[in-house]
């Protein structure tokens, strides 16, 4: 009998590894995929081997503003988002991304290039969720795919359509936050959202989930 | 090296690509000499020139308010001179011997009107230090026949007492401001007020150039882009709904698992050996 009960609590413990395994494994970050590509594009173009034959000289006038085309519009329906666009800039106190209040929006930082720009990285980012809205606009950006498609709608009413090339997860210490916001290098679009565990304490993400999507 | 990179730049036609196929393996950044960028700014009212520089012509018929370059020099000494446009360099109307040019540095040469209204040529170091994301640099400098004077945005001062030829500088908020300059101390407008739209990530050089005497009082731009630096992260979600963590209740789950098989196991081992 003694030895029957101790076959079932091993069966009982072996159950139990079994499930936390399971979960354990389950929730383990989705792979990276397409990360070589996503580092190429931030290469810069090679500059013209020979400069101009003439010194470049400018009127002197004073600097006028930047003209970029913003995103009004993200659509992605392999993940099921249509969102509203906001432009944003800089959280004056913490110098971090100024993602929109509402989990429904996403922001464009309008400091980079917008969606004219013929080299650089155009990056809009969106909440995965939040303690009282709930899921986010990007809540399920982990689950794209390469080749999937990406369509910004500019304020002129022009849609631009990208494919994702990467899908990449970074502790948010490591992230190489510079390649993600170049203007130099290959015309890109990259979405950046949050990921990975959740400390319930600070209430953060461990992780940056980022995808990169070229023009398709 | 010197001279045969601004013959390069001197020439014209066909003759100048070729020299500068050649000129351009030798001097394309070498790693043995470091080379500096070199704007110049041309802050004098009412003047065009010709300028040569080290005896060779660089700048053809370089007119008041306009910048040139940046070119791309190595660090050393270089003679820089002015001329009526089309005149000979013996009759320039304004030489500097031996400007210092260090290397690695981004440099502005100026060539203005000192407080008293006298050509001269000042070279500038150009801050090309990143700036925090959002943020824009703003310099001015005081390159006119004019007393010291206060730089205002939005009529609130933010540069006092900048006197020729001196500048000051400062990171701003990227964005429209508007600016004028006024005699120090004074609400007394000397140039401006003009819309400023300091870019995110750029330097904007403002010279201030002319006489208040003869009335001429202007300014020259000049910018310098790519200082920008990325935010410091991308808060983007503060429910835990997508966390990918493994809670700590499946790490007990784990550990009970564990005890039983291990009690468990020891619990048979014991009753066979008992058996026996």
């Amino acid at each position: 009998m003694r030895h029957r009960g101790a076959l079932a609590a091993m069966a009982a413990g072996v159950a139990a590894l079994t499930a936390a395994s399971v979960v354990a494994c389950g929730s383990g970050p989705a792979e990276d995929v397409g990360a070589a590509d996503a580092a190429d594009l931030a290469r810069a173009a090679p500059s013209p081997s020979a400069a101009a034959p003439s010194v470049p000289v400018t009127r002197g006038d004073l600097p006028a503003g930047t003209r970029a085309v913003p995103p009004v519009r993200l659509s992605i329906p392999a993940i099921d988002v249509t969102a509203t666009v906001d432009a944003v800039g800089i959280d004056a106190g913490t110098g971090e991304f100024e993602v929109p209040p509402s989990v429904d929006r996403i922001g464009w930082y309008r400091h980079g290039p917008g969606l004219e720009a013929r080299t650089g990285s155009v990056v809009l980012a969106g909440h995965v969720d939040g303690a009282t809205q709930g899921e986010g606009a990007f809540f399920r950006l982990r689950e794209l795919e390469r080749g999937d498609t990406v369509t910004a709608t500019a304020t002129d009413g022009a849609r631009r359509e990208y494919r994702v090339v990467a899908r990449e997860e970074y502790r948010k210490t490591k992230i190489p936050l510079d390649r993600y916001f170049a203007r130099d290098g290959s015309p890109r679009l990259t979405l950046i959202t949050c990921g990975g565990p959740f400390d319930a304490q600070t209430r953060r993400y461990r992780d940056n989930i980022v995808v990169t999507a070229v023009p398709a | 090296m010197q001279l045969s990179y601004f013959r390069r730049v001197a020439a014209g036609g066909a003759v100048a690509a070729l020299t500068f196929a050649g000129a351009g393996a030798l001097t394309a950044t070498p790693a043995y000499a470091a080379t500096s960028k070199v704007s110049v700014v041309h802050g004098i009212p009412d003047t065009p020139v010709d300028v040569y520089v080290n005896g060779e012509k660089t700048l053809d018929n370089f007119k008041p308010g306009d910048v040139a370059g940046p070119l791309t020099l190595e660090e050393g000494a270089y003679d820089i001179a002015l001329t009526k446009p089309g005149a000979p360099v013996a009759d320039a109307i304004l030489t500097v011997d031996d400007a210092a040019v260090p290397g690695g540095a981004n440099i502005s040469i100026a060539a203005h009107l000192d407080a008293a209204g006298k050509p001269k040529i000042t070279p500038f170091v150009n801050d090309t230090t990143k700036v925090d994301a959002g943020k824009a640099r703003l310099v001015v400098r005081h390159t006119a026949a004019a007393p010291a004077v206060d730089v205002r945005a939005g009529g609130t001062p933010v540069f006092e007492d900048l006197t020729n030829p001196n500048e000051a500088k400062g990171d701003v908020d990227a964005g429209a401001v508007k600016a004028d300059v006024v005699l120090a101390g004074t609400d007394t407008v000397a140039i401006g007020p003009a819309d400023l739209d300091l870019n995110e990530g750029t330097a904007t050089i403002v010279y201030a150039i002319g006489s208040a005497e003869a009335k001429n009082l202007g300014v020259v731009a000049q910018t310098i882009t790519g200082l920008h630096s990325a935010p410091a992260g991308v808060p983007s979600g503060d429910g835990g709904l997508a966390g990918t963590g493994v809670d700590a209740w499946w790490y007990v789950l784990a550990g009970a698992g564990v005890l039983l098989l291990v009690g468990g196991g020891a619990r048979v081992a014991t009753t066979r050996t008992g058996r026996r």
